[in-house]
This record gives structure tokens, sequence and C-alpha cells, in this order.
């Protein structure tokens, strides 16, 4: 099908934390309180729409113990978003992001928009870590903050979607050169033809439909 | 005419018939059986047929019954076929059992090499005696002994006597003791990542009948090689060693298939060394399938990407389990060059399929393989990968990456 845009996005936070589940929730809309174990990287792709433009997310769900962090580290290479999770009901899990944060942007481009993301907001009643403590820890440090639950389907479209605006807003913005893809933005086959003139005025559209 | 019960060639205790033959009866099919068809006259309150028609419905009625019959002759043959061969595969697999068990196990050192053996070995260990010749396949260079594994298992039982029990519930477990805070989170992983072993078998998780087995291999495996420790996809080895060995014999094996090469690069996550066995596969790879070699290059579609997975888990996880063992089979005997050769033998049976599609969705399809693979048919395409390049084996291609000292592999 044909995109305006591709983002890579890549998923990364503690094992355990609900990684793969909320790609899941993400793609196939369906909760499995058993996932499989994700060794090395697993993969998800999913079109949004922006703005009246049709985005296609490419997502890298990788594996969270401390072991894989030296391979995983080449995942972060053109990735234009990262859904950085920790697990509201174990705070080892939030104590950790530091480090991911480091790894984070030490391996990425400098522009990659990070999602700070608390999972398993169901549990309640297990919750070691409050909200506020995930705000805080995201106002530091420059990332957009929510707590979502990959079993009831909270606040999972949103994570993912509000990343790709922020994202878009940063190319509306240039702040990303989409013709470098090491930033993780690809332009479609939809943009293709008029790609040449999109430095200039976009008036003269023609094939590709209602985009731009 | 019309057709009485359907079940009267059923006697009782058959099944009742499911949804599907109850929606052909409504659609008002002849049935199967020659015995449910009835030809009758008109009922007594209308006029009765005219000769002619009446001998015209006698003969289609002959006729249905005649082809009835022949259906049911053909079904018969099928099911007599397809019970026939069942027996035949039981009976081969039986053969093969008692050939590897009163011919080649008492013989083994003498036998093992030999080119019948081999040849049967190819074809897949009857699973009766699978632990058995995985066992002596692997062999036991590490002279690990029962006593061992129980001084391992004590030591680690220890340690998780001395760890705070049942996290989930006491909110309070993870700030008090920080400085064991590596070691315990090793073994509170171990528990976490058991449940996500093979959760569709419902056998390994917490309550079930392999948990405690599965935890005491890898427990004990933390206590006997610390250094190496709990890593993720050492789950599924040793989740599917138990199901073929008991539990000491499952821990020797697990323990020594570890110490090979390949499985120490691996585990160890010694990054450059993997990218050393990643860079060996390319070489097959381009020599084997070079099509798809261009076509993944042009994608960024790197081994490490599906390699890791299937490396790890040993294709375990990645293949439908009894096609797994088979791959089992032969790693036991060939080593980790055969593992790489299955990979390209994956590659090479999906080639049409992989040259098709672009990046995102050969990841998927190579991180999440199609849950039906013909077993025939994926080693008959790894037979047909072949193991050398200009002259080199795997070992020397493998080597001669090795001694070059800087890893030039970029993603």
């Amino acid at each position: 099908m044909a995109y305006a845009y591709l983002f890579k996005y890549i998923i990364i936070g503690d094992t355990g934390v609900g990684k793969s589940c909320l790609l899941l929730q993400f793609t196939d809309k369906r909760f499995q309180p058993v996932h499989d174990l994700t060794i090395g990287v697993e993969f998800g792709a999913r079109m949004i729409t922006i703005d009246g433009k049709q985005i296609k997310l490419q997502i890298w769900d990788t594996a969270g113990q401390e072991s894989f962090r030296s391979i995983t580290r080449s995942y972060y290479r053109g990735a234009a978003g990262a859904l950085l999770v920790y697990d509201i009901t174990r705070r080892d899990t939030f104590n950790h992001l530091t480090t991911w944060l480091e790894d984070a942007r030490q391996h990425s481009n400098s522009n990659m928009v990070i999602m700070l993301i608390g999972n398993k907001s169901d549990l309640e009643s297990r919750r070691e870590v409050k909200k506020e403590e995930g705000e805080a820890f995201a106002r530091e440090h420059g990332l957009i903050f929510m707590e979502t639950s990959a079993k009831t389907a909270s606040n999972v479209e949103e994570a993912f979607i509000n990343t790709a605006k922020e994202i878009y807003e940063k190319i509306q913005e240039g702040v990303f050169d989409i013709n470098n893809e090491a930033n993780g933005i690809k332009i479609g086959p939809q943009h293709a033809t008029t790609n040449s003139t999109l430095s200039g005025s976009q008036g003269g559209q023609q094939a590709g439909g209602g985009c731009c | 005419w019309r057709s009485i019960g359907l079940d009267v060639s059923d006697g009782p205790g058959h099944s009742p018939p499911s949804p599907r033959q109850s929606v052909r009866k409504n659609l008002d099919f002849e049935p199967l059986s020659t015995t449910a068809l009835i030809l009758e006259d008109r009922p007594a309150n209308l006029p009765a047929k005219p000769a002619e028609e009446a001998q015209k419905h006698r003969q289609q009625y002959e006729e249905m019954v005649a082809q009835a019959k022949k259906r049911e002759l053909k079904e018969a043959q099928k099911r007599r076929k397809q019970l026939e061969d069942r027996c035949k595969l039981e009976e081969s697999i039986g053969n093969a059992a008692q050939t590897w068990n009163q011919e080649i196990l008492p013989n083994w050192s003498a036998m093992c090499t030999s080119r019948r053996v081999r040849e049967l070995w190819w074809q897949g260990v009857p699973p009766s005696v699978r632990g058995k010749v995985w066992s002596l396949a692997v062999g036991n260079e590490l002279n690990i002994t029962h006593e061992l594994f129980n001084i391992c298992l004590a030591r680690a039982r220890e340690k998780w006597k001395s760890m705070p029990t049942a996290p989930p519930t006491e909110p309070e477990t993870e700030d008090a003791s920080l400085s064991l805070a590596d070691r315990e989170a090793s073994l509170e992983l171990i528990k976490l990542d058991i449940s996500r072993t093979f959760p569709h078998l419902c056998i390994f998780q917490q309550g079930g009948p392999y948990y405690d087995m599965l935890h005491s291999i890898l427990g004990a495996y933390t206590c006997y090689r610390p250094d190496v420790g709990y890593v993720q996809g050492m789950s599924f080895i040793a989740a599917v060693l138990i199901l073929n060995l008991d539990t000491p014999d499952a821990f020797i094996a697990f323990a020594n298939l570890l110490n090979k090469p390949c499985q120490m690069a691996f585990f160890r996550v010694d990054h450059s060394l993997m990218l050393k066995y990643f860079a060996a596969f390319e070489v097959f790879f381009e020599e084997n399938l070079p099509k798809l070699f261009v076509h993944f290059k042009e994608n960024n579609l790197t081994p490490d990407i599906y390699l890791i997975d299937w490396i790890f888990t040993l294709y375990s996880k990645s293949l439908p389990l009894d096609l797994a063992c088979r791959v089992w089979d032969v790693f036991c005997r060939d080593g980790d060059e055969f593992l790489f050769r299955v990979a390209l033998g994956i590659l090479r049976l999906y080639e049409d399929v992989l040259t098709r599609m672009d990046f995102i969705h050969n990841a998927q399809f190579l991180t999440r393989l199609p849950d039906h693979i013909s077993p025939d048919q994926l080693f008959s395409h790894i037979h047909a990968v072949h193991m050398t390049s200009k002259n080199r084996k795997w070992g020397q291609v493998l080597q001669a990456l090795q001694e070059r000292n800087s890893p030039v592999l970029k993603r």
C-alpha cells in the first residue's frame, strides 16, 4: 500500500515489561497473557494517518535482557522514534531507565523522538511506581510520557500515534532531514514522484491522491 | 424417496455427526451409506406414478446406489491406504528404534560414523532413543557427574531460599537488597522466562509437570557457570532436553552443549565473535543463493536479524517442535556448521517468496516462520545446500575470519 512516509520505531526497556504485548496490541488489537520470549528482535508494521497522510510505522521490538544490549544497540541506527517502556508494578524496571536512556541517546540520531511508557496500568493494586514519578522523569529528560495497558489497550494507540505526530511535526519544522535515511524516515512511493519539487511550493500536485 | 437417519451405519459410541455433516444433510446430498437410501412409492392418498415414471425412478435409484457404493469402496480403499501408510511409518519408526537400541547404541563408538548409521540418523532419530543418542553425540567433555549436578542444584536452592519470595504481591522487595540485585535478578528472570517458554505446551509454567525440572536445570547452571549466568534462549534449550532426558542427564547435555564454541560465543554475547559467525554464514549464503543474497543486501536485511533467534534457541522456538528435534538430531552429530546449514535450507525453501518481499515483510517472515513446514521438504533443501566455498569448508572459512583481526561488518 502506498504511504507518504515510513518511520522506523524501536521499542526498548527491561525484559518482561510488555514490549511485545504493546506491539501486538497496536498491530493486531489483541492481548496475549503469556507472550513468547523475544530473542534478538521481532517486527511489526502498521499504517496510520496523520494530518491526512498515510504513514507506515516499521517497528523493531527488541530483547530486553541486559546481556543483549550489545546486540540491540545496533538497532537504534536509523530509528526516528523510540518507545522506552517500564513496568509500573516493578520498580527496578523504572530504576533502569537512566541507563536505557543513555544507551538510546548515545547510539541513535539526536533527533530521535523518545516516548516514555509506564505499562501495565491495569494492575493498579500492584503499582510500585507512581504516575507522577514517570511524569517527573519524562519532564527532566525531555521525553513524552504516557501510562498504557497492553491488556486493556488503554493509551496504546495514543502512545504510538503521538510519537508519530511528534516526528511529523519535526519534519514540518525542518528538524529532520527526510532525505537522509539514517534519520529513520523514508519518503514513500506516494511522495516519490513529487519528491524533486518538495523543497519548493507543493502547488503542482500530480499523482498520489489527496496527500500534501 | 427419503433418506433415513444418517447415523444408521454408525453404531452407538461413535461421535455425533459434526456440524459439517449436518449441513450436508440439509443440502439434500445423497447420503454416503447405501443403506440409508430407500425407494418408496407415492403415499396412498396420491395417485400412483405412471409405470414409465416409476421405471425411470427405479433406474435413477439404482444408478445412485451404484455410485454411492463405488464411492464408499473408494473411501474405504483410501482409509485402508492411510492406515497402511501409518502402520508402515510406525513400523519403520519401530524398526529404526530397534536398530538403534540393539545394534547401534551398544556399539556406539564403532558404528556412529558408519555410512548406514549416518543415513538412518539423517532421517530422524526415533523419539524413544532420541535422548540417548543426543547424550552420546554431545558427549560429556566436562565430566559432569550426577553428584555435581546435585551440588549445583543445592546451591541454587540455597540462593532461592534467601531470596525474598513472591515479589508481585509485595511491593517492597526490590529496594531492600540492591547489592544482591544482579544475581537475584538473574534468578528472578529465570522464573519470569520459564512461564514464557513454550507457553502453548502448558507444561513448563508454574504448576505444570516440568516447571521444577526446567527451574532446576537453569538454576544449577547459573551456579555451575556463574561467569555465563542465565541468558535468554537457554530456557528453550533446557526445555527441549527435558522432553527427551531425565533431569540430571538433561543438565549434563545442557552444560556440554553450551560449552561448544559457537554456543559459548553466543551465550556470552561475544559480539565480535558472533559477527564472525554471521560473516561466515554470509560467505555460504552468497555461494548457495546469490540472487537472494543480493536482494537481502539491497534491503539491508542483515543475518543477525533472523540468525540470533535461530542460533540462541537452536531453532526450538522458530520451527515446529518435532521438526526442531530433527534439526537437533543432526546438529548433535555435525555441530554448529549444521545450524547455519539449516538456516540456508530455510532460505532456500522459501527463496521465491523471500525474493519478492521487501525488508519488513522478510524480517517478519523470518522471525516468525510459517506454522506448518514439511519436514521432508525442509530436509531436502538442507541436503541441497553445499557447505564448501572455494574449496574451503565451514570450519576453514570461520577460522580464516577469526584470524583476521578487526571485524568489518557494518549494519
